[in-house]
């Protein structure tokens, strides 16, 4: 009964651990999702009408961007779902 | 290695005096290579030989070739298609086929195969060869040939630039939140661990490479004009974009002097020397001799050059 | 009587979660654990994560907690501790907290995506851009209303504005310390903590007095400065700081409550329309969803929770727990409000001199605390003597009362500055249909520091010359009109998707749609006219900011009913 109650502390404080952790960071998590897409948008520009680099420097890194890539689709189909995110992350109330 | 090129408006004569200026310098017993960039071709046409894509020997010390743009363009963009099908089969990001095809026609292919191909030439034949005598495409291209490395570095620094903020945030992330980090995910945040900055640094490298070369000493960029108006007017143009970019030019050929007014050649010249005061300029008579002669000209042209080097 | 009160809160929000929210839970949402939530199906190690329960649940907690929750009672007990606890406890759990419930699990079945969407989707697009024209507004009265009690808090005790400027300090450095020296996180936390506990020391010794107007244009400044800095260097450490202060806050209370063991002065029920709002007998139907928001029910929440909640939702019997239960314990930092100023408001206020007796409360309370301890200065001075009487008492009464009051300051502050950011994203969100006929007007609009100053300039004005008791539930309608629109898309998903029993839904989604309609007619006809003949500018800015809201309210109501019956492709 003892250990139960230690062991659901323990993940209690862990937990708390986590969330503390995750309210201090958790805004530089979401500016660092939104550079690497950012980051993709200049790289691919030329692809997609806007002003960029040669396409060559694209087509060289691309190959090593899979995870910013993946991003940039998730961001592109939510792009326009953004208030309620904003709302949570800005801790308004 | 020393590189020389030699620019104008189209039909001045640049490849004949180019194609001379490797005669000539094979002549002093240098090692020459000439190629040409300009997709009309002239240079086995002068030499009377087929030229490729490849250098061909036409006598000891002295070899040519013909940079084929259309298909240096053509291998790019399907190496590039070929990469991205291995790497994003899996993904469904971009139709591949149909999207990379029409990369063919997109901007800057041109430049950007031609800027390969003479990093691959600058790279390759360094040791091979003294003297590499380049004949250029139309004045546009050739100055958006070498404004892209320039170009190309400006990007990459912001690229750069972007990805080191990328990284710092990673790693303070990392610092607060890393034991947390969801499965699967890792995260590259330091330099040494990111194949995405390195790639940009070795890109970086090897455009500010060719960027110093052409902008050292051991290259020269050289004008070939005639004494008419359309070509003064082109010529400025040349040297202003060569100015802004930094590149080094002192001598400019007045070709087919021959049956224009000396009143004219003068006149066109004093204008050159109004904005370029440091232009040296060499007039080439134009006469029966030198069309037969082709590369075989009589004139030195190439005293000043060997010299101003 | 505290402690009955608490132990009977907690008893009947637990109970209520077990009965009432389990049947929400099997016959309403039908939530399956069989079904995948977004964070599974979708993971991409971004965006869809899933987190355990627990986490989760302290992550949205913190989300939605804030200074709300203190005000509104605050206010409300001018009808007696009993209505506003009635409100607090009941209309959290069959209203708000259905609200939040609904709002969570219709994002999760919706791919995560935001009851904005969800709204636009079930009902018609013109719904989903209600949402940015809401928020606009909501955020223009946040500022005014926080403004306003911010303005008060800094004149009536002026050991809480200096304790709060070293708390940025700290923030400051505890942002260097973890962002850019990258200190280990425990070790800058406890630092943080240190530091936090250093401010709040200081701030008692060295108060810092200024007129509210010089306060009132340090507040525009701080807003337009602290909106536009990144995030990093104040306003993620300062957030951080803040939780802390959350979590002291509601424990110490929490305890004092329980061990107090004092009966309370305030009167248990004065009459049905006393003093509240503008001098004017304020019903407590429709009146009290205005004064008690978050809290009770705010229609924020459902955006905060469809927004990142539902993403990291890892099954779906997890809903509960976390968009049910956080509202519930929002509802019990509420109660903790209303028993620390039902037990010692009274004596506080005579002690003032107020001549106010549990006879005369209806038509005095409002005036008195407005007069004595305005707002949250009620508030903390009623916890500080709470947590007195009991033996937490080795703490230094006037050291409890800067705690709370740096409570509600620090949340009050965050919401101004943070407000302002979201302002300018929804600002320009509004501005969009001007852009292909009129793209001077635009560009000049949603120029970074045009689209910030504007909220900032609006809000801080109309706190500056209004009445707190008139912009407090102008902040109201707005919040409860976005709520009523996320209840009433809720039962529409319940309705539409889920072909469930819908009533449990649809009838309080309907009950309070009219609720908030009338508070908003009562509100617009009755206090406003008073309010434009003190103040005119004010009295008209926040009139035409009604007015439009209502008729976006009609608007919604009529393609709502027109909608919802459609069967769903």
């Amino acid at each position: 009964m003892l250990t139960k109650l230690w062991t659901y502390l323990k993940d209690f404080i862990s937990g708390m651990d986590y969330v503390h952790r995750e309210k201090a960071a958790g805004i530089t998590q979401w500016e660092e999702k939104e550079l690497e897409n950012i980051f993709i948008l200049l790289l691919t520009g030329s692809f997609s009408g806007i002003p960029a680099p040669p396409a060559f420097v694209a087509a060289e890194l691309l190959p090593l961007l899979s995870r910013e890539i993946k991003i940039f689709n998730q961001r592109a189909e939510n792009s326009f779902d953004t208030l309620a995110e904003m709302t949570g992350l800005l801790d308004i109330d | 290695m020393k590189t020389v090129f030699f620019t104008g408006k189209g039909g001045v004569g640049k490849s004949t005096l180019s194609a001379a200026a490797a005669w000539q310098i094979a002549q002093k017993g240098y090692r020459v290579l000439a190629v040409s960039f300009d997709p009309a071709h002239n240079l086995g046409d002068i030499f009377e030989t087929k030229l490729t894509h490849r250098k061909k020997r036409f006598k000891d010390g002295l070899y040519l070739q013909e940079v084929d743009l259309e298909k240096a363009a053509s291998e790019y963009v399907k190496a590039s298609m070929n990469l991205m099908k291995e790497v994003y089969g899996y993904l469904q990001s971009f139709n591949m086929d149909s999207y990379f095809s029409i990369l063919k026609y997109s901007p800057g292919i041109d430049e950007y195969a031609a800027l390969t191909a003479l990093e691959k030439i600058l790279a390759k034949e360094g040791t091979n060869f003294d003297y590499i005598i380049f004949d250029t495409p139309p004045t546009g291209l050739t100055l958006h040939i070498f404004a892209l490395p320039g170009v190309t570095l400006a990007w990459l620094d912001r690229l750069i630039k972007l990805r080191k903020e990328i990284l710092a945030k990673r790693f303070t992330i990392h610092n607060i939140q890393g034991k947390y980090a969801p499965e699967g995910v890792l995260l590259s945040y330091k330099e040494t661990d990111d194949n995405v900055i390195k790639k940009l640094y070795e890109l970086r490298a090897r455009y500010s490479r060719v960027q110093e070369f052409l902008q050292g000493k051991d290259n020269q960029v050289v004008l070939v004009f005639n004494p008419d108006v359309l070509s003064l007017k082109e010529s400025q143009r040349l040297l202003f974009g060569l100015e802004d970019l930094k590149l080094p030019f002192s001598i400019g050929f007045n070709n087919k002097v021959t049956g224009m007014s000396a009143e004219t050649v003068k006149n066109i010249e004093n204008e050159l020397r109004k904005k370029f005061p440091s232009l040296k300029i060499q007039r080439i008579l134009y006469s029966d001799n030198n069309l037969t002669a082709g590369y075989k000209l009589e004139e030195d042209i190439i005293s000043p050059l060997l010299k101003g080097v | 009587m505290t402690t009955i009160i608490v132990v009977l809160g907690i008893v009947v929000y637990f109970v209520l979660y077990k009965t009432y929210g389990k049947k929400l839970e099997t016959e309403v949402v039908k939530a399956d654990n069989s079904i995948e939530t977004p964070a599974a199906r979708m993971y991409d190690g971004v965006d869809y994560v899933p987190a355990k329960a627990p986490v989760l649940f302290g992550h949205h907690f913190a989300s939605i907690a804030g200074a709300a929750p203190i005000i509104g009672p605050v206010l409300a007990m001018a009808w007696g501790w009993v209505p506003a606890l009635l409100w607090v406890w009941f209309g959290n759990i069959f209203i708000g907290a259905v609200h939040d419930y609904l709002a969570l699990m219709a994002s999760v079945r919706y791919d995560g995506k935001s009851i904005q969407f969800v709204a636009s989707d079930l009902i018609t697009k013109r719904t989903g851009v209600l949402f940015y024209w809401l928020v606009f507004f909501l955020l223009i009265l946040v500022i005014a209303a926080f403004g306003a009690v911010l303005g008060g808090m800094f004149v009536g005790t002026p050991e809480i504005p200096s304790a709060y400027i070293m708390k940025i300090i700290a923030a400051l450095i505890l942002g260097v310390l973890m962002y850019r020296v990258k200190m280990n996180f425990t070790l800058a936390t406890v630092i943080g903590i240190i530091l936090l506990a250093l401010a709040i020391w200081l701030g008692s010794i060295l108060p810092i007095t200024a007129s509210k107007n010089t306060w009132y244009v340090i507040m525009f400044f701080y807003i337009i400065i602290a909106s536009a800095i990144p995030v990093n260097v104040l306003l993620q450490p300062r957030d951080y700081l803040n939780s802390w202060l959350l979590y002291f806050g509601l424990i110490i209370g929490a305890i004092a409550a329980l061990f107090s063991f004092h009966g309370f002065t305030a009167p248990a029920f004065t009459s049905f329309a006393p003093i509240v709002s503008g001098g004017k007998a304020t019903p407590y139907w429709p009146a009290i969803v205005l004064i008690i928001a978050c809290g009770s029910l705010s229609g924020f929440h459902s955006l905060v929770g469809s927004g990142t909640t539902s993403k990291q939702l890892e099954k779906e019997s997890d809903g509960l727990a976390i968009g049910y239960g956080a509202m519930l314990t929002e509802g019990f930092l509420s109660t903790l409000v209303v028993i620390s100023v039902a037990g010692f408001g009274l004596n506080l206020m005579v002690d003032k001199g107020m001549d106010i007796t549990t006879a005369n409360w209806a038509t005095t309370y409002t005036g008195a605390m407005m007069k004595s301890y305005p707002k949250a200065a009620m508030f903390t001075a009623s916890y500080a003597q709470m947590v007195a009487s009991t033996w937490l008492n080795f703490i230094p009464t006037k050291i409890v009362q800067i705690i709370a009051g740096m409570w509600v300051a620090s949340f009050a502050m965050t919401t101004l500055d943070t407000t302002n950011r979201l302002g300018r994203y929804t600002f320009s969100e509004i501005m969009l249909p001007l852009k292909s006929n009129h793209e001077g007007a635009y560009n000049f609009l949603t120029n970074r520091w045009i689209a910030s100053i504007i909220p900032a300039l609006i809000g801080i004005y109309l706190a500056w010359s209004g009445n707190f008791t008139i912009l407090w539930p102008s902040f109201g309608t707005a919040n409860q009109l976005i709520a009523s629109i996320a209840l009433l898309t809720g039962s529409a998903w319940v309705a539409k998707r889920q072909k469930s029993t819908s009533k449990f839904a649809l009838i309080p989604a309907y009950l309070l749609w009219i609720t908030v309609t009338a508070a908003i007619l009562w509100f617009s006809i009755v206090v406003l006219p008073g309010s434009i003949k003190a103040n005119p500018v004010t009295g008209i800015t926040v009139l035409v900011i009604e007015v439009i809201m209502l008729i976006m309210n009609f608007v919604f109501i009529i393609d709502f009913i027109k909608h919802k019956d459609e069967a769903v492709a």
